[in-house]
């Protein structure tokens, strides 16, 4: 490599040295410890937080987040396949336009995209309004509900899922394909015995990633569930903005290995990295 | 011939297949006999592979019949047609390794298929017969693969072997489901020379041996002539010409076919009359060919048939303008009056040397002019 071309990835090696791995640091420190807040003046180490671990609020709070999390990942599997390969099978010239309009609600803020969805799942939103003026009355509410997070979860992930899964279904030569049929294959044992074995990359990478933000992530939850649902993350922001900043990172350090462990997997199944785009 | 004895397998009859505005083939009419090696030839573009697909089953036919023993079948899909292809770049499946590959085609079938291939006795209870079925299907693809002498591969990755073997796999995947028709797509195209010089003979070895009709399509004059018991030489969708490999060599019937086949000479002359042409200003013997007297004609010779002769006796006298050593022959350019001639001889000569040709009248070989060239 260039020595120039070193020199400039510096700033951001700086950058992640001071805002991702010494935060780190400090949080596996903070885990062991007991401390007000961040001042570590009247700090000692203690073991105290590792009891809230096992209390019942936690594990329901983890258990939580494992249930949705699975559950958004196959509802987005089987969604994400089929739009996947409804794209790869037409004879549209220019699919990266067609995949762009599904990548296309990630450019807004998240945030912003999950109040507007939770303000259409209340009783009373904008198409309740607009149905009520041409004499039509229904009104569901649903925010608050396990069924409104899993919405937001798989609204806000699926396109996680779409495009490993295409970029995979579009390595496949369309000669193994004809090469199935020509054996013998019908059109379905076809798909199950070459282009989903196939497409098993896609699969694997896309699950985890719309997995693991499911799982760890906070805000989704927060606002489709309007409080009556918890996962690791509520809990872990709930602990930091109640300056328990022990537990919240011990919380951390176990999503953080968690992620690591499933990170470890995709590096294995996608070895050149192909199916992330 | 005795071809004409032998059962049609499969016929094409008023075969037009087109892309959008483009006809790839045009009212193509074919015959394959039973236990045949055919070989379309043709430059690419020519409708070959196009020709080929609808045999397989991956392309329809915009009109015409494709009849196999008998039976229409253009609307069969390709799983159940008698056929089975070796596609050009082989299409294994990268997720399953050797043995996998080859057992596919027969590992996928249900069992009443099974039964019927393997002949096993219809009454037998299920709990026989999947054993049959399993351990038959074993014995077939070990068999196919030591047909195509690759016994020891059978849980090699497809990632783990080479162009040629993957060749091979492709060859048993394809025959161990006893088609009647094996469709092969410039199977050896990839292949380096040597190695596809080889498979030329296995292929052919392999076909005899297997008593399968082989449908072999390339763009590779000398891979047809080496294999095939007939070429079809194809352009534009249209056959040109058919016949045994020596047939379209020593009688092309248009410039397209003389030019595709091998190299050639092909020179305008008139037909006098009965057994005696004039081209190059001197008038020849020839023998068998009837035109209309003073009909212009285009001769052609090929490089291996002018007999280098003394200047005394030559009936055509050339300047050599480049000598090439080709191993066993020489392969020479002459200038004749203008006039640009391949020779092949034994003998070496000079760049600048005069040299005198004479041709044996079977050697000459007449066309009709083509007025579209």
């Amino acid at each position: 490599m260039n020595k120039e071309f070193k020199l400039l990835a510096k700033p951001y090696i700086a950058w992640l040295f001071v805002l991702a791995i010494l935060p780190i640091f400090v949080m596996l420190l903070l885990s062991f410890m007991f401390s007000e807040g961040l001042s570590f003046g009247e700090s000692y180490f203690t073991f105290d937080q590792f009891a809230l671990l096992g209390e019942d609020s936690t594990l329901t709070a983890f258990s939580n987040s494992i249930l949705y999390a699975s559950l958004t990942a196959i509802i987005s599997l089987v969604l994400g396949y089929f739009v996947a390969y409804n794209v790869y099978k037409s004879k549209f010239k220019n699919k990266f336009i067609v995949l762009t309009i599904f990548i296309l609600p990630m450019w807004s803020n998240l945030l912003l995209r999950t109040e507007a969805l939770g303000n259409l799942m209340e009783h009373n939103n904008i198409i309740t309004d607009l149905l009520l003026q041409m004499g039509i009355g229904i009104s569901i509410g649903i925010k608050g509900t396990p069924l409104a997070v899993i919405i937001g979860l798989v609204f806000t992930y699926l396109p996680f899922m779409i495009l490993p899964i295409y970029t995979a279904l579009e390595k496949i030569d369309y000669s193994l394909e004809e090469a199935a049929l020509d054996l013998g294959l019908t059109n379905m044992q076809k798909f199950w015995k070459v282009i989903f074995p196939l497409s098993l990359k896609g699969v694997a990478t896309g699950s985890i990633m719309v997995f693991l933000p499911s799982m760890s992530g906070f805000a989704i939850p927060e606002i489709l569930g309007a409080g009556n649902i918890l996962l690791i993350g509520n809990v872990i922001e709930q602990s930091f903005r109640n300056m328990d900043y022990n537990f919240g990172a011990l919380l951390s350090i176990f999503i953080l290995l968690f992620i690591m462990g499933a990170l470890y997997i995709v590096s294995k199944v996608d070895k050149e990295g192909e199916t992330l785009l | 011939m005795q071809i004409v004895e032998k059962k049609v397998i499969i016929e094409l009859s008023h075969i037009t297949k087109q892309f959008d505005d483009e006809i790839v083939v045009n009212d193509l009419n074919l015959k394959i006999y039973e236990n045949e090696f055919i070989t379309l030839l043709g430059p690419s573009g020519c409708g070959k592979t196009t020709t080929l697909r609808m045999i397989g089953g991956f392309e329809k036919a915009n009109s015409g019949k494709i009849i196999i023993n008998g039976k229409i079948i253009n609307d069969l899909p390709p799983y159940a047609r008698p056929i089975n292809t070796v596609f050009q770049r082989y299409a294994l499946f990268p997720h399953l390794n050797v043995y996998e590959n080859v057992a596919f085609g027969l590992k996928n079938r249900n069992d009443i298929y099974l039964k019927n291939f393997f002949q096993i006795d219809p009454t037998f209870e299920k709990k026989i017969y999947v054993d049959i079925i399993k351990r038959k299907i074993d014995e077939a693809v070990v068999e196919a693969l030591k047909l195509v002498k690759l016994t020891g591969f059978e849980q090699r990755k497809i990632t783990q072997i080479s162009g040629g073997q993957a060749q091979r796999v492709a060859l048993a995947r394809a025959i161990v489901n006893r088609p009647q028709i094996l469709l092969l797509d410039e199977p050896l195209a990839a292949l380096d020379l040597k190695l596809r010089q080889n498979m030329q003979y296995e292929l052919k070895e392999m076909q005899k041996k297997l008593g399968i009709t082989f449908i072999f399509v390339t763009h590779d004059q000398e891979e047809a002539m080496t294999m095939s018991d007939r070429i079809v030489v194809m352009k534009d969708g249209i056959i040109q010409q058919m016949g045994t490999p020596k047939h379209i060599y020593n009688e092309p019937v248009n410039r397209y076919v003389a030019n595709f086949i091998g190299e050639s000479n092909i020179i305008p002359g008139v037909y006098l009359r009965k057994d005696l042409v004039s081209f190059m200003g001197v008038n020849f013997d020839c023998t068998g060919y009837t035109f209309g007297n003073n009909e212009p004609v285009d001769v052609v010779i090929r490089p291996e048939d002018f007999d280098v002769v003394e200047l005394s006796e030559a009936k055509l006298i050339g300047k050599v303008t480049s000598s090439i050593f080709k191993g066993v022959h020489n392969e020479l350019t002459l200038d004749a009056e203008g006039v640009e001639l391949f020779v092949n001889t034994y003998e070496n000569y000079e760049v600048g040397e005069p040299i005198g040709l004479k041709v044996d009248p079977y050697e000459i070989h007449l066309m009709k002019v083509q007025t579209d060239e």
